[in-house]
């Protein structure tokens, strides 16, 4: 830890903090919503702002990815033209926690691959983003130890670290240290400061643990032999389809795109909008054949795109612990309960090689 | 390009529907500015009793009279747009269907019943076949500015077949069952962008379901919160009547 890289923001100055962050360009932080319900809306002081919050309703991908996103504007009266379209805002969010950065990053891997979604890639360019750590678990929906994202692990321009009387910030980008600047709110951090947050790091180790019984290295082996497991036709009798967890997943990205004419058909755009695999017309195709008809197989594709398949193409998972498919589902689908039927099932089917 | 004659046309239902077309705002204009209306019970006296390109039908079929008269505009016309709760899947009109019809006539017509001929209460795509339909209860603006659209351009409308739960999340209301209130929005067909629930309301599944709604799984959820089975039967029942009659 470099000292250098670290500011502190008294508790007292936080109020100013906030202020000046949102004069400066429009400012989202987590907002509480009632009934333990919270969400990242745009803010102007601090007052607003929930600091203890567990997952937002939408991740923030809702920012990155808006849920409808013109993409071109055409014209057919007298020959087609068309224009492409870049909608993008620059804003702050404030208050992200580790899950949620995790989630942006896996965003990013995506949407950087040949060919570049350049959409994207403007939009994200001009969102600045604050973590906010969590000291302990948010509820016991969470499994963000299972997949590495407990600990911050960059993909943020400044880290917020509650200390008691003080925020310690880890300034990881020009842009942080900009703000640093202008807001004029910091003190410079001396070693007493790194040590405090030393000790909340150990602490925070002796609490966050593998929420599901498997070291993650094996995860992957895991899946490739449970394809056919019961786990997944069980879920068949109990998912509504209702589309929840997939609306509500940082890294769900899969969008449909769509062209809409004016009433008078001469002018039109193209537009994307979220879509989820966990609907029944997702998978149907020409001729009425759906190729994930079963509840249970869209299920599956749905944990598959988790925890197995962006293993082979990014080298990580793209699940980030933060539960939300959990809390939200009507139907009570918790991840971490699948997970340790998967792995009950598969250690049943072990021992009867064996015998 | 000669702008489509269309006839708007009302059955048994509250007319609300047609009112919503004078509450789209500015682009009354323009939906007027693209097609032709010639028959409009509601605002116009002029009959039209000619062919039509669209027919725009509200409310639904509930006596042999409605039968016939149906039957006649189907023939008339190139296009029928099933547009209204009542229209697409009955309704609150198919409650009827819950009772005896002759107590039902003798009920709301005394001694005279007998000259009042009735018939079970029945969506207008169960008696004639139905182009495009347009849900709700009012009908939402956009899904139906949408459905012009696509009359227009000759390309069939896909109601989305997912549950209102979709959309509703995407608004990010608070779910009405985290509020311990009883909704309908995970077997209700999605459409009118959670329109109930974004103004603090349920969902009463005015849409109708969708095609292929998890039973056991809906009836595991009920058991969940303790929601008891003809409570929410009854719920359904509301609008939803007349799918018992395929």
């Amino acid at each position: 830890m470099e000292d250098l890289q670290y500011v502190i923001l008294k508790k007292e100055r936080v109020h100013d903090f906030i202020s000046t962050l949102s004069k400066i360009q429009k400012l989202v932080a987590p907002v509480s919503k009632g009934y333990n319900n919270f969400a990242f809306e745009e803010v102007s002081s601090g007052s607003e702002i929930a600091l203890k919050y567990i997952p937002t309703i939408l991740p923030l991908k809702k920012f990155f990815m808006p849920q409808r996103e013109t993409l071109l504007e055409f014209k057919i009266a007298k020959g087609t033209h068309a224009e492409p379209v870049v909608e993008y805002e620059p804003m702050t969010i404030f208050g992200a926690h580790t899950c949620d950065l995790a989630g942006v990053q896996c965003l990013n891997m995506v949407f950087s691959e040949r060919p570049k979604d350049y959409n994207y890639l403007t939009r994200k360019n001009k969102i600045t983003l604050i973590g906010l750590e969590c000291n302990e678990y948010c509820d016991e929906y969470a499994s963000c130890h299972l997949v590495n994202a407990s600990f911050p692990s960059g993909g943020y321009d400044l880290f917020f670290t509650d200390l008691g009387d003080y925020f310690i910030v880890h300034v990881n980008t020009q842009t942080g240290d900009e703000i640093v600047d202008t807001t004029e709110s910091f003190e410079k951090a001396d070693t007493s400061h790194i040590k405090e947050l030393k000790r909340l790091r150990d602490t925070k180790s002796k609490i966050f643990s593998n929420e599901v019984s498997i070291e993650r290295r094996y995860m992957p082996e895991l899946f490739d032999m449970s394809f056919r497991a019961r786990v997944w036709k069980a879920l068949e009798e109990r998912c509504l389809s209702c589309g929840n967890c997939t609306n509500v997943c940082p890294t769900c990205y899969c969008f449909d795109i769509r062209d809409e004419l004016e009433l008078n058909l001469k002018r039109g755009v193209r537009y994307r909008v979220w879509d989820s695999c966990q609907l029944e017309p997702f998978a149907r195709v020409a001729g009425g054949i759906n190729f994930r008809k079963e509840r249970s197989a869209r299920q599956r594709h749905r944990y598959y795109r988790k925890f197995r398949y962006p293993v082979d193409r990014f080298s990580r998972f793209f699940c980030t612990g933060c539960g939300r498919c959990t809390r939200t589902c009507m139907a009570g689908i918790s991840l971490k309960e699948t997970l340790n039927e998967l792995i009950k099932e598969s250690e049943d089917r072990v021992w009867k090689k064996w015998l | 390009m000669k702008k489509p004659k269309v006839g708007i046309f009302d059955f048994a239902c509250c007319e609300g529907c047609q009112l919503q077309i004078a509450n789209i705002g500015e682009d009354v204009l323009d939906v007027l500015g693209s097609i032709d209306v010639v028959e409009w019970r509601e605002v116009m006296s002029e009959k039209w009793g000619k062919n039509l390109d669209i027919a725009i039908v509200e409310g639904s079929i509930t006596n042999p009279h409605a039968v016939k008269r149906i039957q006649k505009i189907r023939k008339k016309a190139k296009i029928v747009i099933a547009y209204g709760s009542c229209a697409t899947i009955g309704g609150v009109n198919g409650m009827k269907n819950n009772f005896n019809l002759d107590d039902i006539r003798k009920y709301v017509y005394g001694d005279s019943y007998r000259f009042f001929p009735t018939e079970m209460t029945k969506a207008v795509h169960q008696i004639v076949k139905v182009d495009y339909f347009v849900n709700g209860c009012p009908v939402y603006i956009p899904e139906f500015v949408a459905v012009l659209k696509a009359v227009l351009q000759g390309i069939p409308y896909y109601v989305p077949d997912y549950p209102v739960c979709v959309e509703c999340k995407l608004n990010e209301n608070v779910c009405m069952y985290d509020r311990k209130v009883t909704c309908l929005g995970p077997v209700t067909r999605a459409g009118c962008n959670a329109w109930c629930i974004n103004n603090c309301n349920i969902c009463y599944g005015c849409r109708g379901m969708v095609s292929n709604p998890n039973e056991k799984g809906a009836q595991d959820v009920l058991a969940k919160y303790k929601i008891p089975m003809d409570l929410i039967l009854n719920k359904m029942n509301m609008y939803n009547k007349c799918r018992e009659l395929g």
